[in-house]
């Protein structure tokens, strides 16, 4: 229990913290709206006429109008923005979807090699990414191909363009394969021990009521385990958001993700600050949109939940 | 209103039996009570004839249909469970007509369904509230509505009261019964209180393990116990029992035990039972009263050990040489503890068992 009246040290160490927590993000969030000279100056702090500059640049390859600052658009975030929202999207709903029904298949069926495969998905979530980089990227590049001669890839190929066969690598499709593969394993993991806990009464009860299996499954254990789905989506999305090391060697140029544009950008010899910190702001603003939103299911899949009382 | 039949089911966990062919009829409208000591296969059995376990061997039959393949879905029952098994998400409205909304039925016809049942059962106040804003008894009745909104002809009932405290079940027991006369269906009933199979069963099932002990009904079951266990496991308190032989002298046949020899009236006599033989001698505590001047061979010296006083009635532990016996009498009579006194006996009421096999003779 909390004290009535904490020691009075109490709150300027609650506000360091506070101030080391937030601080950079917002330090990160008023040079966004500078403009370079302000930001390298470093002398007018928290005042300064602001800006949307550093915004228009970053996104001006989305942007409907021109702005007036620019004569060329150089940089393609928004692009890659998109991107990265498709890839992390769409993977974690497969990720999601695939591995609740994996989760419950693996808790409720009995089948030959159950405990095996219990156990070995969690032990492929030990080998680090960077060993699979390479024969990914070759088996991405020359066997999940579709020939440029087979009528299926001529078609593709008559749809989509390009040269060569129509192969894995490059694609959203491709990058979108791994990141399922790699998050699968431990979304599998973490919601059995949410379906564990849901009573096998309540299950029957819904198979007596006249419910499928799959009813039973949406209709009654989807909907108890919702807080286990909104963590491991959290986390599923927080990964495929942040990944590098397998998006670069995947990705070609028009399926960049943002952490590879932006480390390709750093690097560059003119760095532009302010649309790097603008950039940064944009960065994060999915997942934290993303993590408010799941952890409201989080809370409010626990306060329904009360199974037992 | 169907007719189930069990032929010869059987279970098996592995090389366990747990059933050891069960063979049942439950005629329509029938309100059967499975009664059995904790372990000895009524639940598995109820969940066999619902399809959530298996049937390792034999048939079961609802109307002559073989139906031991077939999904729960698939066997039009309803059933209520032990913990209830509500769906903690749904309120109870959504609850009671989550059967419902899976056959697909029209909206009005759903909201009026959920309304009647909701009547029947008093709940009709709660219909917004999640099950986890219930109490016990409320619950209960939720599930009892879940299971009527269903209109299945066949009910299946798992202990539905074991979880609620004396008063609350005592009342839920007669609400049972009620509807259970109001709303005629195939009832099938398990639990392990024989006071709750005596008062709401047509026909009761006694099991012990994984067999069927007898059935009939509730007075059937408590005048003539097929066996020592049916006998001991119907009645409240216990029935007692004691180790004796059976004699002849002078053509009148006697229970002979230590510190008793009792005389069996004519009509028992007239079945030539067997003389020289080892029996048990079955008294219920009831046909035990206090007498001192009863004869001596149709009473027993009782000493007395305790007196439970429970109302209107007593219940005396007692000991008759080195069994103990039970006796069942009005409060007011003057019993002093820790004497022997002298209880009569109705000799008719009297059943014998052999020693061996405990069956009644
Ligand atoms: N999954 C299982 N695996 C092995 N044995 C089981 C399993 N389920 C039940 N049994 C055994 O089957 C027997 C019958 O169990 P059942 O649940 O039918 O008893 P019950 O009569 O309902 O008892 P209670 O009154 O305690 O509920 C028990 O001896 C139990 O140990
Ligand atoms: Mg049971």
């Amino acid at each position: 229990m909390l004290d009535k009246h904490p020691n009075p040290a109490f709150y300027p160490l609650l506000a360091a913290l506070i101030f080391m927590a937030v601080g950079p993000i917002v330090l990160m969030l008023a040079n966004s709206f500078k403009l370079d000279v302000d930001i390298i100056s470093g002398t007018s702090g928290l005042i300064f006429l602001p800006t949307i500059q550093n915004y228009e640049t970053a996104l001006c390859d989305i942007l409907w109008y021109k702005p007036d600052h620019l004569d060329f658009c150089q940089l393609k975030f928004g692009g890659s923005f998109i991107n990265s929202i498709i890839i992390a999207l769409i993977s974690t709903v497969l990720t999601l979807v695939l591995g609740a029904m994996a989760a419950y298949a693996l808790v409720r069926f009995r089948f030959l090699g159950r405990d095996t495969a219990s156990l070995t998905t969690l032990l492929v979530r030990m080998v680090p990414p960077a060993v699979l980089l390479v024969p990914v990227f070759g088996l991405w590049n020359n066997d999940f191909c579709i020939g440029k001669n087979t009528s299926f890839g001529e078609f593709l190929r008559n749809i989509f363009g390009g040269r060569g066969d129509v192969c894995l690598e490059g694609t959203h499709s491709g990058i979108i394969l791994i990141y399922v593969a790699m998050n699968l394993p431990f979304v599998i993991w973490i919601l059995q021990s949410f379906i564990l806990q849901v009573p096998r009464s309540l299950e029957e009860a819904a198979k007596v009521d006249g419910a499928g299996t799959f009813q039973v499954f949406f209709k009654i254990v989807l909907p108890l385990i919702q807080p286990g789905i909104a963590a491991a989506a959290i986390f599923t999305f927080r990964i495929a958001w942040n990944e590098y090391l397998l998006a670069s060697a995947l990705a070609d140029r028009d399926t960049k993700t943002v952490p590879i544009l932006l480390v390709n950008n750093v690097s560059e010899f003119n760095i532009e600050w302010g649309v790097i910190m603008a950039t940064g702001m944009l960065l994060a603003i999915p997942p934290i949109i993303f993590t408010l939103f799941a952890s409201r299911q989080i809370i409010t899949g626990m306060t329904a939940g009360a199974v037992k009382g | 209103m169907p007719e189930i039949r069990l032929v010869n089911l059987t279970k098996r966990y592995g090389a366990i039996e747990v059933l050891h062919g069960i063979n049942l009829e439950i005629k329509p409208e029938e309100f059967t009570v499975l009664v059995g000591p904790s372990g000895c296969g009524k639940s598995t059995t109820l969940r066999m004839i619902a399809g959530l376990e298996s049937v390792s061997g034999g048939e079961i039959f609802i109307d002559g249909r073989p139906v031991s393949r077939l999904e729960p879905k698939g066997r039009d029952l309803a059933m209520v469970f032990q913990d209830y098994a509500l769906y903690p998400h749904m309120d109870v409205a959504r609850n009671i007509s989550f059967a419902l909304r899976l056959q697909k039925r029209p909206k009005d016809e759903i909201a009026r369904k959920v309304r009647e049942v909701a009547d029947l059962v008093g709940l009709t106040d709660y219909l917004s509230r999640k099950p986890g804003e219930l109490s016990g008894g409320q619950r209960q009745r939720v599930a009892m509505a879940r299971a009527l909104a269903k209109d299945s002809s066949i009910f299946l009932f798992d202990e539905p009261l074991s979880n609620l405290d004396a008063k609350l079940r005592g009342q839920m027991r007669a609400e049972l019964a009620l509807m259970s006369q109001r709303v005629r269906k195939n009832m099938i009933y398990v639990t392990h209180d024989q006071i709750e199979a005596m008062t709401l069963a047509d026909q009761i099932v006694v099991m012990h393990n994984g067999h069927i002990q007898q059935q009939g009904t509730p007075e059937e079951l408590f005048k003539k116990p097929a066996t020592k266990f049916v006998a001991g496991f119907i009645g409240s308190p216990p029935m007692n029992f004691l180790n004796g032989e059976l004699v002849d002298e002078n053509g009148e046949k006697f229970i002979v035990g230590e510190g008793f020899k009792i005389l069996l009236p004519d009509d028992q006599t007239k079945n030539q039972l067997p003389t020289n033989r080892r029996v048990i001698l079955g008294i219920r505590p009831s046909d035990l009263h206090f007498d001192p001047h009863a004869p001596e061979n149709a009473s027993l010296n009782l000493k007395v050990r305790v007196s439970e006083y429970i109302g209107a009635q007593s219940v005396l532990l007692c000991d008759c040489m080195s069994s103990s016996v039970t006796v069942e009498l009005k409060s007011e009579t003057p019993v002093a503890l820790g004497g022997t006194l002298r209880f009569g006996l109705r000799t008719e009421a009297l059943h014998l068992f052999d020693q061996v096999t405990e069956q009644t003779i």
